[in-house]
Formats: C-alpha cells, sequence, structure tokens
C-alpha cells in the first residue's frame, strides 16, 4: 500500500546499523584539502546546527559565509533550551549504551524515524559531549571532577548532561566561539541582521540567496557551491509558543516553493510543562524544563471544579494522573503522553488556575524528603523564571503548567547526508525532518543540531562537491535577479495593502486556528473546517493586512508581515499532512484513532512512511511522495510507557 | 490573577535612523492589566500606532525569557529596569505603578550605535569575541570529556561567569561606557577552566586589546553594571582580568 | 612617553598604583600634621627639621611624590577622556540600580575632587612648604639647634577664617575622593574575595572619614584655640 516515491533517494546505507555510518563515510567522496577552499557555503542560520557547521566546515578549509536575523549569531533560539543533552555515555553505570538511546528515540518518536538516522545520532551523541567539554561548556560536575547527568523524558537511565538550566545557551555558545574563531581566521564572513528570503537554484542546483538587510531593507543577493539551512522550527505558525519571536519558517517554506519536499509538517511537538496562558495580550509562552519532572509530581483535584487552594487540598483527593496512567515512566511519560494526558484532565473539568486550563506540578514532597537547598540547587534559576512570570511562589504553592507549542519534527525532507530535494540545499537541525519521527524526546534537539553540524555535514557535503559539477555563479545572473526581482514585488504588495488590521491579529487568529484544530487532538472534520479557515484568513490578510513604514529601513512590522504571510501558506499544508494522515503516531493524535484508554493507535501497514510535499504552484494542492520506513532492527510494538 | 486596569505614561526616545537627531515623543497606554509583560504593553503600543498609521516603536526582543539578550533599553535611567537580576522582557507591569510616567532610551554608548528608536548595534561584542573568546579547539579532535576532571566548585565558578548573555546592559549602565563587565564575564569563563589555560594569557592581551579599539571606556569601579546585570554577574571578574592582564603583560 | 601603556586595563592600574602610593603618603602626612595638636611645638619643629635634614633623600622622595602625583592626574584623565568619547550622547534621566552598585557620588566625582586636589597642592605647598622660614625670623630651637619655626608660622596662617573655611572645604572633598578612591584602587590591582571586598568597601569610607576629619580638625581647632598656643 506504501509506495516509495522515485523522487525519494534516501541514501540510507544497508548493512548492519553498527557500523552503517561508518561505512557511509569510508564511501563518501573527499576533496583535496587545497580545493576546499574553492568552495563557498551559504549557512542559514546559527544557531547550534548552524554555528557548529560553519565552524567546522570553515576549520576544513572551506570558505563560509554565515548569516542570521539576530544582532549577534549567539542569540539564535538554541540558547533557551534549559534541560541538557543527552549522550550514550554510560558514565552511570546504569545500561546505557548507544543501542539503548537509539531505541529510546527511535520509540519515543513512536517509529516515524529512519533507524538508520537515529542509530547515528544516537552514536554520535557520545563525540558531541567530548567536543563541548573541550570547548570549555561549563556542564554540571560531581565533587570528583566527573560529569553529571540526570533523567529526561521517555528514558529509564541517567544520560542527560546538562549547565545548571542554562544547557543551551552554553552549547551555543561553544558552537559560537568555535565559529568566530573562524570569523578571526577569515575563513567564516559574519552577516547578522539579515533574513534569508529566497533560494537561487540554477541547473537544479542550489547556488545562492537573496537576503534582507534588516537594517537598511536592501536587498542583497549571495552565491555560493552550496546552502546551508539551519534556520529552526515553524511552531511560531501557533502563535503562542516557546519559540523566540523571530523564530520563523519562512526560509524553509520559500526552499519548498523552489521545490525542497516538505516532510511531516504535522507533526509538531506541545511540550507539557509550560506556563499556562493568561491573558489575550500574552506574546509568547515559557517553557519549564522537563527536568522539573524528575523531582515535581503532576496533578489534580479527582473533584471536578475544585476550587480549594492546593494545599487544602488533602491527599487523597489529589489525582496523579502520570504516575496512575503510567506506573513505569510515571512523571518521566514523553511529551506527547504526558501533553495529551493533561488537556484529558483539563477537558474533564479538573483543570486548576482561573482558566482551568492548567495541572499542578508539586514539589513539596521533595522539598521535605530532600530539603529546600536540593531543589535550590538544582531548578534555583527556573523556580525563579516561574516567580517573575507568575508573581507566585513555586516553593511555597506548586508550579501551574499546561501544554504549549514547543517544537517542530517535521521539516524539509532530506537524504541520509541531509540534502534536500533540490541538490546542493542541505537542511540541518530542526528545519529538517530526520531524527524525531512523530515525537522528539527530551534532551535531544541540543544533540542532533550539534551531530549535524559538527559530525555529520563536513563529511556528506564533501562527497556532494566531489560529486557535481559546479560552475562559478555571479550574482549578475538572471536567476539572481528573477529572484530579488519576485522578493521584492512580494515586500512591495504587503506595504501597498495599507488594510485595517495588523499583522499581529492576523498572526493570533492563526495561532488559535492551529491550536484549536491542529494542535493536541486532530479529528478530520476539525482539520477540513481549518484547511477552510486558513484559507479565507489568507485571502483576508492578502487584501486586509496593515504594514506600516517602508522597506528602506529598519521596519520589524514587514519582517512579520512576510513571516506570517508564509506562516498562513504553511498552515493549510499542516492541516492537509494532518488530515491524509488517518493515524495516532506521537505528537499527531486523531481522535478517530484511540484505543479505549485513550492511548494513540498507529496504523503501520498503512502510514509507516514519511509524508514528503511537493510544491506545485499556489493553486494546486500539493503532491504526496512517500518514503517508506523499514525497521530491520527494532520491531514496531505499541508504544507502552505504563 | 490581577483585575486592575492601569495606565502608563510613555517618554520613549524616537530616532529614523543612525544619522538622524532623535527626541522624546510621549505616549499614553490605557487598560492594561498588571500581569502584562512590559513588552507586550509595547506590543500593545505599536499596535495602537500602526492602526493610527504612525510608525510602530522599534525595540529588540526575541526570546522573550531572559536569555537570549536580545533585548534591553533603560527605563527611567536604568538599564533593564526596576527589578534586579532581569532582562527588560522579564518585568511585568506590577512592576511599575498606575499613571507612572516611564521614560525609555536606548543604551547609549559611541560603540552601541543607535539603529533606530530603542535599537542599537552591539557588534562591537562579537568581535570582542573574534579575538579570543573561545578555545581553539578544531572539530573532532577532543579527548573524552571525563579525561579531564573538574571539581565541582570550578565548573560551577566558571559558570556564574559563563552565564553572561551578552545583553550589553554593563555597557549601558556604566557612566563611563565601559565593556569591563562582558569581556571580563568572558575571560573569566575560561579561564576558571583547566581547558582554557594554554591560550590564557594570549585571550586576555587580544581580548582588551579589541575591547579597546571598540571605543569603550575605561572602568572605575563603579560596580553599576553588576547591579544591572540580568545574570548577577559579579565585577570580581574584572579584578580577575586586571590581574590575568597584568600577568600576562609581564609574561611577554 | 614609550612607556605610557596604550591599554585601559594598564592605565587604570597606574591609576590605582599610584594611588595606593598617595594614600600611604597622606597617611604619615596626617600623622606628622597631628603632631601641631601635642601642646608643644618644640614636636612639629623637630619633625619638620627631621624632615628637612635628610637633604637629597627628601628631594629624591619629592619627586617620587611628585611622579607619583602626574601619573595619577594622567592616569585619571585618561580614563575621563575616553569616559567623555565612549558616551557622546549623554541619557536624559539617570538612575541608580541600587543593589550592588557602588556608584556613588563620590565615584562619579573623582574627576572634580581630583582637580580640586590638584589646584589644591600647589598653592598648599607655597604657602607652607615655601612659606616664610628662617629668614623672615620664624626661628625655634630645638634640642638645641636652630630651626625653622614652621610651627608658628602654621598657627599664625589658620588665623585667617578663609584659609580655614577653604582647607575644611578641600578636605572634605579629600575625603569624597578616598571614600572610592580607596576601595577602587585595590580592586583596580587585581585584588577581589568575597569577604574581604566588602569589608574594604566599608573600610575605604571609615578610612575616608578618619582622613577628612585628622586634616581638617588641626585648623579648625587652630583657628578656635589659636591664641593660647
Amino acid at each position: 500500500m506504501i509506495t516509495a516515491s522515485p523522487k525519494l533517494v534516501s541514501k540510507i546505507p544497508s548493512g548492519p546499523i553498527e557500523s552503517r555510518w561508518t561505512r557511509h563515510k569510508d564511501s563518501l567522496k573527499l576533496v583535496s584539502p587545497t580545493n576546499k577552499r574553492k568552495f563557498t557555503i551559504l549557512v542559514v542560520g546559527t544557531g547550534l546546527a548552524g554555528a557548529s557547521a560553519a565552524a567546522s566546515l570553515a576549520e576544513l578549509g572551506y570558505n563560509v559565509k554565515a548569516f542570521c536575523i539576530q544582532d549577534s549569531p549567539r542569540r539564535a533560539h538554541s540558547i533557551a533550551a534549559q534541560g541538557g543533552i543527552n549522550a550514550a555515555k554510560n558514565y552511570r553505570n546504569d545500561g546505557d549504551s548507544v543501542w539503548r538511546l537509539f531505541y529510546d528515540t527511535i520509540k519515543g518518536g513512536d517509529f516515524r524515524a529512519r533507524e538508520a538516522n537515529v542509530y547515528r545520532l544516537a552514536e554520535l551523541s557520545v563525540n558531541i559531549i567530548d567536543q563541548c567539554v573541550a570547548q570549555g561548556v561549563p556542564f554540571a560536575r560531581e565533587y570528583g571532577g566527573l560529569l553529571d547527568n540526570r533523567s529526561f523524558g521517555g528514558a529509564q537511565v541517567s544520560r542527560t548532561f546538562y549547565a545548571r538550566g542554562q544547557t543551551g545557551q552554553q552549547l551555543l555558545l561553544g558552537a559560537y566561539g568555535a565559529m568566530m574563531r573562524q570569523v578571526e581566521e577569515g575563513r567564516v564572513a559574519l552577516y547578522p541582521r539579515r533574513e534569508m528570503l529566497d533560494l537561487v537554484v540554477i541547473n537544479g542546483q542550489a547556488r545562492g540567496i537573496i537576503c534582507r538587510n534588516l537594517v537598511t531593507g536592501q536587498l542583497e543577493a549571495y552565491a555560493g557551491d552550496a546552502v546551508v539551512l539551519c534556520t529552526g522550527g515553524y511552531g511560531n505558525a501557533y502563535f503562542l509558543a516557546t519559540y523566540a519571536k523571530n523564530s520563523n519558517a519562512t526560509a524553509i517554506w520559500r526552499c519548498y516553493k523552489r521545490g525542497a519536499f516538505f516532510a511531516n509538517p504535522c507533526f509538531t511537538q506541545i511540550h507539557p510543562t509550560c506556563i499556562p496562558v493568561t491573558g489575550d495580550y500574552q506574546s509568547k509562552l515559557t517553557l519549564m524544563s522537563e527536568s522539573l519532572r524528575n523531582d515535581g509530581r503532576v496533578w489534580v483535584p479527582k473533584k471536578k471544579g475544585d476550587t480549594r487552594p492546593p494545599n487544602e487540598i488533602p491527599e487523597d483527593e489529589r489525582d496523579y494522573f502520570l504516575e496512575r496512567r503510567y506506573p513505569s515512566y510515571g512523571n518521566l511519560a514523553p511529551r506527547d503522553i504526558a501533553s495529551r494526558a493533561v488537556k484529558a484532565v483539563c477537558d474533564e473539568g479538573r483543570g486548576v488556575g482561573a482558566s482551568g486550563r492548567a495541572v499542578y506540578l508539586d514539589f513539596s514532597d521533595t522539598i521535605r524528603e530532600k530539603g529546600l537547598d536540593y531543589i535550590k540547587e538544582k531548578y534555583g534559576n527556573l523556580f525563579e523564571m516561574y516567580q517573575h512570570i507568575t508573581g507566585e511562589d513555586p516553593y511555597k504553592v506548586p508550579m501551574r503548567i499546561y501544554p504549549a507549542v514547543h517544537y517542530t519534527m517535521g521539516g524539509l525532507w532530506v537524504d541520509y547526508n541531509l540534502m534536500s530535494t533540490i541538490p546542493g540545499l542541505f537542511v540541518l537541525g530542526e528545519a529538517n525532518f530526520s531524527d524525531h519521527g512523530a515525537n522528539r524526546l527530551g534532551a535531544s534537539a541540543l544533540m542532533q543540531g550539534l551531530a549535524d553540524g559538527y559530525f555529520i555535514i563536513p563529511y556528506t557535503i564533501g562527497d556532494y562537491f566531489a560529486s557535481v559539477s559546479l560552475p562559478k555563479v555571479s550574482t549578475d545572473r538572471d536567476e539572481f535577479r528573477d529572484a530579488q526581482a519576485s522578493v521584492e514585488a512580494k515586500l512591495k504588495k504587503l506595504l501597498a495593502i495599507q488594510g485595517k488590521k495588523t499583522v499581529l491579529e492576523f498572526h493570533r487568529e492563526l495561532g488559535l486556528l492551529l491550536w484549536d484544530y491542529v494542535g493536541m487532538a486532530r479529528n478530520a472534520q476539525g482539520l477540513q473546517h481549518a484547511i477552510e479557515k486558513i484559507r479565507a484568513l489568507r485571502q483576508e490578510f492578502w487584501q486586509n493586512v496593515q504594514v506600516p513604514g517602508s522597506n528602506d529601513m529598519l521596519n520589524k512590522s514587514l519582517e512579520m508581515a512576510g513571516r506570517v504571510a508564509d506562516f498562513l501558506e504553511l498552515a493549510e499544508l499542516m492541516a492537509i499532512d494532518a488530515l491524509h494522515r488517518e493515524e495516532s503516531c506521537g505528537a499527531h493524535f486523531r481522535e478517530e484513532y484511540q484505543t479505549p484508554d485513550g492511548e494513540a493507535l498507529r496504523n503501520d501497514e498503512k502510514f509507516a512512511y514519511v509524508a514528503a510535499w511537493e510544491y506545485k504552484g499556489d493553486d494546486q494542492p500539493p503532491e504526496l511522495h512517500q518514503e517508506p520506513l523499514i525497521f530491520e532492527f527494532v520491531k514496531p510494538t505499541v508504544r507502552s510507557y505504563k | 490573577m490581577n483585575k486592575k486596569k492601569m495606565t502608563l505614561h510613555l517618554k520613549i526616545w524616537r530616532q529614523a535612523n543612525a544619522q538622524a537627531p532623535g527626541r522624546f515623543v510621549l505616549y499614553t497606554v490605557k487598560d492594561l492589566s498588571p500581569d502584562m509583560s512590559f513588552l507586550e504593553m509595547l506590543d500593545v503600543l505599536n499596535e495602537e500606532l500602526t492602526k493610527k498609521g504612525e510608525l510602530p516603536v522599534e525595540f529588540d526582543s526575541d526570546c522573550r525569557e531572559g536569555i537570549c539578550g536580545t533585548c534591553g533599553f533603560v527605563i527611567n535611567g536604568v538599564a533593564h529596569g526596576p527589578r534586579r537580576g532581569r532582562t527588560v522582557c522579564q518585568l511585568y507591569l506590577r512592576d511599575f505603578q498606575d499613571g507612572q510616567t516611564v521614560t525609555l532610551e536606548p543604551f547609549r554608548a559611541k560603540a552601541f550605535p543607535v539603529i533606530k528608536d530603542l535599537v542599537v548595534d552591539r557588534s562591537a561584542f562579537d568581535r570582542i569575541m573574534a579575538a579570543g573568546g573561545y578555545i581553539s579547539v578544531d572539530t573532532g579532535s577532543a579527548p573524552d570529556a571525563n579525561s579531564i576532571l573538574i571539581p565541582k566548585e570550578v565548573a560551577e565558578a566558571a559558570f556564574d561567569a559563563a552565564a553572561c548573555i551578552g545583553c550589553g546592559a554593563c555597557v549601558a549602565a556604566c557612566p563611563n561606557a565601559s565593556a569591563s563587565l562582558f569581556v571580563s564575564a568572558k575571560i573569566a569563563h575560561l579561564a576558571l577552566l583547566p581547558q582554557g589555560q594554554p591560550e590564557r594569557h594570549r585571550r586576555v592581551l587580544k581580548m582588551v586589546a579589541q575591547m579597546d579599539k571598540e571605543n569603550f571606556g575605561n572602568c572605575s569601579n563603579h560596580g553599576e553594571c553588576e547591579a544591572v546585570c540580568p545574570k548577577n554577574i559579579s565585577i570580581k571578574y574584572i579584578a580577575l582580568m586586571r590581574r590575568d592582564y597584568l600577568r600576562a603583560l609581564l609574561a611577554k | 612617553m614609550a612607556l605610557w601603556p596604550r591599554s585601559s586595563v594598564a592605565k587604570k592600574f597606574l591609576n590605582g598604583l599610584t594611588g595606593v602610593g598617595l594614600t600611604l603618603f597622606i597617611i604619615v602626612h596626617l600623622a606628622g600634621n597631628l603632631l601641631l595638636l601635642t601642646g608643644n611645638p618644640d614636636d612639629f619643629n623637630r619633625y619638620a627639621h627631621k624632615l628637612e635634614s635628610l637633604g637629597p633623600l627628601l628631594w629624591l622622595a619629592e619627586i617620587g611624590l611628585a611622579l607619583f602625583f602626574i601619573v595619577h592626574i594622567f592616569s585619571a584623565l585618561s580614563v575621563y577622556v575616553d569616559k567623555l568619547r565612549a558616551r557622546p550622547v549623554r541619557y536624559a534621566v539617570s538612575g541608580n540600580a541600587g543593589g550592588a552598585s557602588r556608584k556613588t557620588i563620590s565615584s562619579q566625582t573623582m574627576i572634580v575632587t581630583g582637580l580640586v586636589l590638584l589646584l589644591f597642592v600647589p598653592w598648599h605647598v607655597a604657602s607652607l612648604k615655601f612659606g616664610p622660614g628662617v629668614e623672615e625670623g620664624y626661628v625655634a630651637i630645638v634640642d638645641g639647634l636652630l630651626v625653622r619655626d614652621l610651627h608658628s608660622w602654621v598657627i599664625e596662617y589658620f588665623q585667617n577664617p578663609v584659609h580655614v573655611a577653604l582647607y575644611v572645604l578641600v578636605m572634605l572633598l579629600l575625603g569624597l575622593h578616598l571614600r572610592h578612591g580607596v576601595w577602587s584602587m585595590i580592586q583596580t590591582l587585581g585584588a577581589y574575595h568575597p569577604r574581604l571586598t566588602p569589608l574594604w568597601y566599608t573600610g575605604g569610607v571609615v578610612f575616608a572619614l578618619v582622613m577628612a576629619v585628622g586634616f581638617l580638625v588641626i585648623p579648625i581647632w587652630i583657628y578656635v584655640n589659636g591664641a593660647k598656643i
């Protein structure tokens, strides 16, 4: 029933899984050191994937141009990752191994990821920690000087390395430092405050990008021999998300429209522990690290509509629903499972707080057993952050949490070499779809970004350069002029509408639509409704949006308008993908497909494939291509955390 | 949740671009919830301005949870505003009084030229980092992570310095517009770790030289930088930077 | 001038180092001056004579002291010029974050108090050290030796209320200078300790107070008790 599309050549090596990457590396063609300097690589985005790629490629001798929308590459949103990074070091002697990390990740992704990719990720996890420590990342240590670990959701071993609640920032500073060293060496040229607005494809190969200089508004064209896209996920389509305000899908969306296939767009992760929404004015949601679930217990009152303060609700009237439903993983159930369980108790009317859309995350037992200092040392900054936002003291009253959009497993389709369906366009990190299947486990995003950037792209990009012919191109070519003209026309169109609604209003409206119909639980009727609504909203946007200012200045409203315009298109694809996938898997929960006790019901026979969508024009529906997922080493089972 | 509504009077620095002269413009924003963040209040103002056909107030912000270091301006003469240990994005209207007049100015320093309104160019920090704010280690050449033993206390001390988010508030708050706190935090992070030792002297000399080149002022130990630092970075690192600098100078 | 450092840290270090020297000097200076209050004019005159009789050694010390002054002033001026250059557009509202801030009136007026002291020192040296001596008849016999009666001249000098008022004012400013200066020079030399730094921060305030009061009490006391000495 699943038909492999001839357009999707995944280049997955065969043979024993343990040696696939090694053998693949050995088979890749090399570029000689003297020839490397003849190639220019455009790296877009400077988060963990982008910065590590830029640094590693420059170290090899390539010319790298690195672009970011932030004022400094160090501010990319990887910086906000709190909890940690997984690595199969087995320093705890608790039975961890590369195989087990591989298995946990495949299972955590609900058997919708490629075995070979995930195994490679687990294998490389070990090198990442070594690399980061050598760079001076101040990971948590024990008194004896060895590295400390903690546990994360979906795992029964302790394999998460962390730097207080700032693991992302510390890892990014490491990668950023490595990149800045290459800037000093003259091998990386840095272009901050640039937004990539189009990809230039010449003779079927990705050969350049069009950027808007966000300070002057000027459009700039850059030519190169390959484009490495590291622009992150598209969760801001939901408006309220834990993403940074400037995170966007524009770069990947424009590449999609230039011919890169978009894979599994409906796989969007909703993180269970975020600070609940408090008002209509709210601009973003803040995550409370999953690591908190190591020591916090999640509960709601047993009774509906119980408005007593939490400390007045006696123990036997509390429902520790995660511990009850998933006794073996308890509060550390994976994100998709925990989020749905939270939604379920709130739907039953047992939610807490003013809105009734929240549950308690309670630390009082741990404080009693291990003392206040233990909590302070482990989570001090997270508790402080919670108090800043809510004005409540979580040392005294339990935190209130609710799920929020946090990550997108979907992204541009890439082969085993991380190359998209456009030759020369490589996609790394959250921007691609490759390793997390239908649900990402905690502490795996940092791992993937760095594996892609430090240890995969440096090998695979050379193979591409050595395999194809790349005549020199200049930005004077028609392809560059055409792309720049189309970008300019779009910007001018946005400014010319002069309607009555602001960009923010459209974005909020789109976000609510997605959250309600393409959120934690989806059904066919809702998805159809959403598709119609999104189309209507998109139409209204292009007639009634009000974008102030002009194109020749710093104009954040114009930046946002372009991004929201793209979200309005991508949202439809997300809904189309969710509608076509008639099964529940990982974060994609279709209400029609569930077990009697409300767990996800997968359909491997029909849907064990990667759904890669091809753009066919603005007026045409996208075309679906299937890449079958073949499980040779792990037998897909019902994913149970009970 | 607080139900009371608030009004704020905002005196905001408006400047069209780096070359244009700037001036203060007074705005009043009404019907605000005390649970709203300060930047959300500016979002509300910008929505109103957009609908009136005026240009919104440009300000930088990204993560809105106090970690990326993108946001930052001066509120009533204090960088990042009235609460200690927070960035602008971590301020809530409950930190202000109903009817209060609040003056917003961009970070002011020659090294941080104004781009527009409250947005400034902090790329000087990146150039200082490029001069030496790293450990020179090529990808793939690292030994096993546990082969370098680092006592917990040492790791914690290095982390305290590494917590710097590079927001530039230290420069903005310093009466001399000095970047010493930022630079010293970066130097100290690596100087405190065993991995940072081989390049310790070279690093401090190069980073200080670049700092001086960027038109920052000198440090007179006012300590205002530490007070406004959202990550509470201590000026003890400035002392460390000076010690290391002299040692490096003598060793040369 | 080749020795004059270009780096901010080194310039500041020179300022701190000379600050330490000048601080030690004023401690000694105050101790000597307090001899004016012993009730026996011989004490002060003996001390002054001993210093004078050091001859070349004293000159050397004085040249050293002058050098310290000059380096202190130049390094301070360079910090000030850098400051002016580093912030061409000033803030409309200036605030103090409180908490860990050590920004005080003292820390912000170092250049002003310093410049006042710069104006004061030549006047002070000219009017007292190079004031009337043996030739003008200010002679005393101490331990059988004929020496300059500096004591009498000082007493006479501080009978003028204008002199007293100016000295009191300048000594208050000296206190203000030391209040930030003392802890700051230690920090500048790179000494920081989690327990000791707060100690010398507060210690600096006490020291500044002691110095200011010690110095200004002398002219006041002389003025009040003038006739009786």
